[in-house]
């Protein structure tokens, strides 16, 4: 009898050590600057892509009213103490880019397409690497996403370049990969919170405050070994492989450049700051291969995000739950039957119709709550809300349909200013492309000379009135 | 030929591959993340890249893997330091560390950057702190990571590049242990032992003798049942209380069970892979399927014969299977039917496509399934001429619910199990059958199944689909596997004797 090889899916976390070796977490990585996030002059602009999967239902998701003066819907309402915050954009079509794009793509299913496609603006790929005959794993999106064309572009002097965070994603198919450093360079979200906690906060507690820590800082000095030792094979073996495979290796150094910073640390500075107001939250333990722990685990990771966005770990954080087309059950909520067969159902009357409506309205209440962790956090005259624009996506819009020329996308926050919510913009006769949206998403950002995003079959410029 | 892509390790592999290199526990690398998944294998080279959080983790987890490593350095170095002097036992260490984890003789340079590793770690360290990096510094070098095939041809113009012994070496290891060469693999293609291809087929029957070949064989049919997917399976509480974390792990174990079974204690065939009636049991999963709990309480899953009544049928009727081919709450016999159009006929269907009208007709009153993808039937073309190539199919597993167990009707309703494969290449699959069992005679008897079993073999081996150039690569496999009666260990030797096994494409400027 052999054992099985398991494959120690990350949902395992029981098994994982939360201290690794002596050093425990000190030596996982970064101290904690509280100079960077108390010491700012002008907090920064962050950026926010929080997904939920599965569509809408456009007659109960949509506000009525006018621009500046409209009554939250149904499925909304959980978000009516931010509505003065909120920027509804209705009118924003997807399918261009993805079906009549470069690539001439109805590769994939409806919700990988609009996977792949709602942040790169892009189809996905197909062709020969990826011969499938069109089936819904076939290509991977076909180029870079929005939130790592602004951490490329913006290159913050953040731990992290941009922050990856997902909820029981689970799945590792296209349907399940939003953020792409390049064409076919999906990157995988964090599932994990003790590994989030233990990355983005590990020195935070643990160390003596004040005290240097020599251990720590030998580490530093071995890890800089190895990474410019590292480095110079890689770059070795750049000169001897093809076109294609150098993309890959330039990616991965790329990589090494992006997490060296925070892995080796700086010398000298390895005492903690201590007395810091830029507190880590509690870790509580969590099941993540229980569906019913879902909240459990989104709110320790939203949590985490919003802490991660406070103390300037990064500026630019996508966070996913599940995966598109997700199978996830709500028997948390009362519900039997999972998401994706219940975001059919047309009947007007039938079970799956409340039922889809409570969790879409259980996902609002998400947001809502996650809008209001970064309220609470105070930055000059205003929040960290206010200096953050959070974009709230899904991969289709009228769920029944697969729809995608009408994405319920809802903006938050205002961008330091950039941004005035408090508005429904109603594009809807005149539809606009989603490539337009990412434009304006840059544009919010402070990169104000871009013009184009995406597949090149998108309108070119920003969606109009959005960013000031 | 097609471009031989650049492969960076599966999780897997490197965790393989660091426990061969170091002889630990190697639990560690399941900190990195789960690989992309493409054509339901996870190693398909197109995608696996190295992100940030790979980059991370490498170090992390080469830190970690490290310190086990020289809990007990005498056994890792196996140098006398009294009587050789730490620098030199570092030196000979080296060499042997490079050429393990590199899969080729060492370079002074190689050497040298190891050595490089070692005065990092002895500087203010121990001799073994100076080990202990040098590890890392192994196990995070691109020639670790990757499965580098960069020798240079010595014919520059080749279309075709052959690879060295050690290249080759290295291919045979990852294809048979999913892992790197062993010393004994690496010494084999030092002399020259690798050089024809019937000692290639000799050593491939070899190294499958061997028990790590097991696992990793199994590899391949975890990912091309879906069952690998067990891990992140869920389901609905209400239907399905028994459903517990250590029911699905018997599931899990009990397929690389049942190839083991299959493919080293019995004829190896395809065929009884995909029809004997047995099951590999503890006592949950016994109560699945309705036999007796085995004697012994132990871990260790025990061999049932299966009730001939309710029409198991190998891998196809396997409680892992059946769950992960199903949704949390219902079966699907969508996902099933496209499960054995993709995977077994090489037929995958289309999506749906952008104008398709998928608006489902209220089926609130169905009590079956059938009842329920009427549906498609009634929706006319749109739906039905992909559904067509599914739903029949599935149908035919619905006496097995989402979980694997046996009913005979829903709702208060008998089942129907018939079903049809229709639009197949191969005409002998054609006509209606009855259940699991009797499609499953059918399938293992063609000749589709086996040339769809080869292709599918060799899109994992090879890291990458196949494009027409591989047709003679292709076509040599599915004469192997044919003429072997279709035994699948003779489909991993055929792999072997292939130009895409001893070619790689030239470099592209």
């Amino acid at each position: 009898m052999i054992q099985r090889a398991r494959s120690n899916h990350p949902l395992r976390f029981s098994r994982r050590n939360l201290l690794r070796g002596s050093l425990g977490m000190t030596a996982l990585l970064p101290l904690l600057d509280a100079q960077r996030a108390e010491g700012q002059n002008a907090a920064p602009t962050r950026l926010v892509v929080f997904t939920t999967p599965n569509g809408t239902r456009n007659s109960l998701f949509w506000p009525t009213g006018t621009e500046t003066n409209f009554q939250l819907n149904k499925i909304t309402a959980p978000l009516e103490a931010h509505k003065s915050k909120l920027t509804f954009l209705k009118g924003i079509r997807l399918n261009d880019a993805l079906q009549n794009g470069a690539l001439g793509g109805t590769v994939g299913s409806e919700h990988a397409r609009g996977t792949g496609g709602m942040l790169t603006g892009r189809p996905l790929n197909s062709g020969s690497e990826f011969k499938s005959f069109g089936n819904t794993t076939s290509g991977w999106g076909s180029g870079q996403s929005i939130d790592q064309y602004l951490a490329e572009k913006l290159n913050p002097d953040t731990p992290f370049k941009s922050l990856q965070l997902g909820v029981h994603v689970r799945d590792t198919e296209v349907r399940a990969r939003i953020a792409y450093r390049a064409s076919n360079q999906p990157i995988p979200p964090r599932e994990d919170p003790k590994d989030v906690f233990n990355v983005v906060f590990g020195a935070a507690t643990g160390a003596t405050p004040g005290a240097p820590n020599p251990e720590l800082e030998r580490l530093w000095a071995q890890r800089k070994s190895v990474f410019d030792l590292t480095r110079g094979e890689t770059n070795r073996v750049l000169g001897l492989v093809g076109r294609e495979d150098r993309v890959k290796l330039e990616a991965h150094l790329a990589a090494m450049r992006e997490v060296e910073g925070r892995l080796v640390g700086t010398p000298g500075s390895s005492a903690s700051g201590g007395g810091s107001r830029c507190l880590p939250p509690t870790l509580t333990a969590v099941n993540l291969s229980v569906d019913d722990e879902y909240a459990t685990a989104g709110q320790l990771q939203m949590d985490l995000a919003a802490a991660a966005l406070a103390c300037d770990q990064t500026r630019i954080l996508t966070f996913q739950w599940s995966y598109s087309e997700s199978e996830h059950l709500f028997q948390f909520l009362g519900k039997s039957g999972n998401h994706h067969v219940i975001s059919h159902d047309f009947s007007a009357s039938g079970a799956n119709f409340e039922a889809y409506n409570a969790i879409q309205t259980w996902y609002a209440e998400q947001l809502a709550y996650f809008l209001g962790k970064l309220d609470s956090y105070k930055e000059g005259g205003g929040s960290l809300l206010d200096n953050t624009l959070v974009l709230w996506a899904t991969e289709i819009g009228e769920s029944t349909q697969h729809d995608l020329t009408l994405m319920p996308y809802v903006l938050a926050g205002g961008a330091s200013g950039k941004v005035a919510p408090g508005r429904l913009l109603d594009f809807s006769q005149d539809r606009r492309d989603n490539n337009q949206l990412l434009v304006s998403i840059a544009h919010a950002l402070g990169v104000a000379d871009l013009n184009t995003f995406g597949d090149p079959s998108g309108a070119p410029g920003p969606l109009p009135g959005l960013v000031s | 030929m097609p471009r031989t892509p650049l492969r960076r390790l599966t999780r897997f592999e490197y965790k393989n591959a660091a426990h061969d290199l170091l002889n630990v526990d190697a639990t560690a690398a399941a900190d990195l993340p789960a690989d992309e998944i493409t054509n339901s294998f996870d190693n398909n080279a197109a995608v696996l890249t190295v992100s940030a959080l790979h980059a991370e983790k490498y170090v992390l987890i080469s830190e970690a893997l490290a310190k086990l490593a020289v809990q007990d350095l005498q056994r890792l170095v196996a140098c006398d330091v009294a009587a050789t002097g730490e620098e030199a036992c570092a030196r000979a260490f080296a060499t042997k560390l490079g050429r393990r984890a590199f899969r080729r003789p060492t370079t002074p340079a190689d050497e040298q950057g190891l050595m490089t590793a070692y005065q990092a770690g002895r500087t203010d360290g121990s001799y073994a702190e100076g080990i202990e990096v040098m590890v890392r510094a192994a196990l995070q070098s691109p020639d670790f990571l990757y499965r580098l095939e960069t020798t240079s041809p010595v014919n520059a113009e080749a279309t075709q590049v052959p690879l060295s012994a050690y290249e080759l070496a290295t291919r045979l290891s990852f294809l048979i242990w999913s892992s790197g060469p062993d010393d004994a693999l690496l010494d084999a293609a030092a002399r020259g032992e690798l050089s024809s291809k019937a000692q290639v087929a000799a050593k491939a029957r070899e190294m499958l003798a061997q028990p790590r070949a097991r696992a990793a064989i199994a590899g391949f049919f975890e990912q091309w049942t879906g069952a690998r997917r067990l891990d992140v399976t869920t389901k609905s509480a209400i239907s399905f209380p028994d459903f517990s974390p250590t029911l699905r792990d018997a599931m899990a174990a009990e397929l690389p069970a049942f190839v083991e079974h299959v493919l080293w204690a019995g004829d190896g065939s395809l065929k009884a892979l995909l029809t004997e009636p047995v099951a590999f049991v503890n006592a949950q999963l016994a109560s699945v399927y309705d036999v007796a709990a085995p004697a012994s309480s132990g871990a260790a899953l025990q061999l049932a014969n299966l009730l001939p009544a309710q029409g198991r049928s190998g891998i196809l009727t396997q409680a892992g299977f059946l769950s992960v081919q199903a949704h949390p709450d219902q079966t699907s016999p969508v996902l099933r039917g496209k499960f054995v159009r993709s995977m077994l006929l090489c037929q995958p269907p289309a999506p749906p496509p952008p104008d398709v009208d998928i608006t489902v007709p209220d089926v609130a009153l169905a009590k079956t399934a059938r009842e329920r993808l009427a549906g498609h039937l009634a929706a006319g073309a749109s739906c039905n001429g992909c559904h067509s190539l599914m739903d029949p199919i599935g149908l035919a597993f619905e006496n097995f619910d989402a979980m694997g167990r046996y009913r005979q009707d829903e709702g208060g309703v008998a089942l129907d199990v018939s079903g049809e494969i229709t639009s197949a290449t191969d005409p002998g699959l054609a006509g209606s059958f009855v259940g699991v069992r009797a499609m499953a005679e059918k399938l293992a008897a063609s000749s589709q199944v086996r040339a769809c079993l080869a292709t599918q073999w060799f899109r994992f081996a090879a890291g990458r689909s196949e494009a027409e150039a591989d047709e003679c690569s292709l076509g040599a496999m599915r004469d192997g596997f044919g003429s072997s009666n279709g035994n699948l260990l003779e489909l991993i030797v055929a792999t072997t004797q292939t130009d895409a096994f001893w070619f790689r494409s030239p470099i592209t400027p």
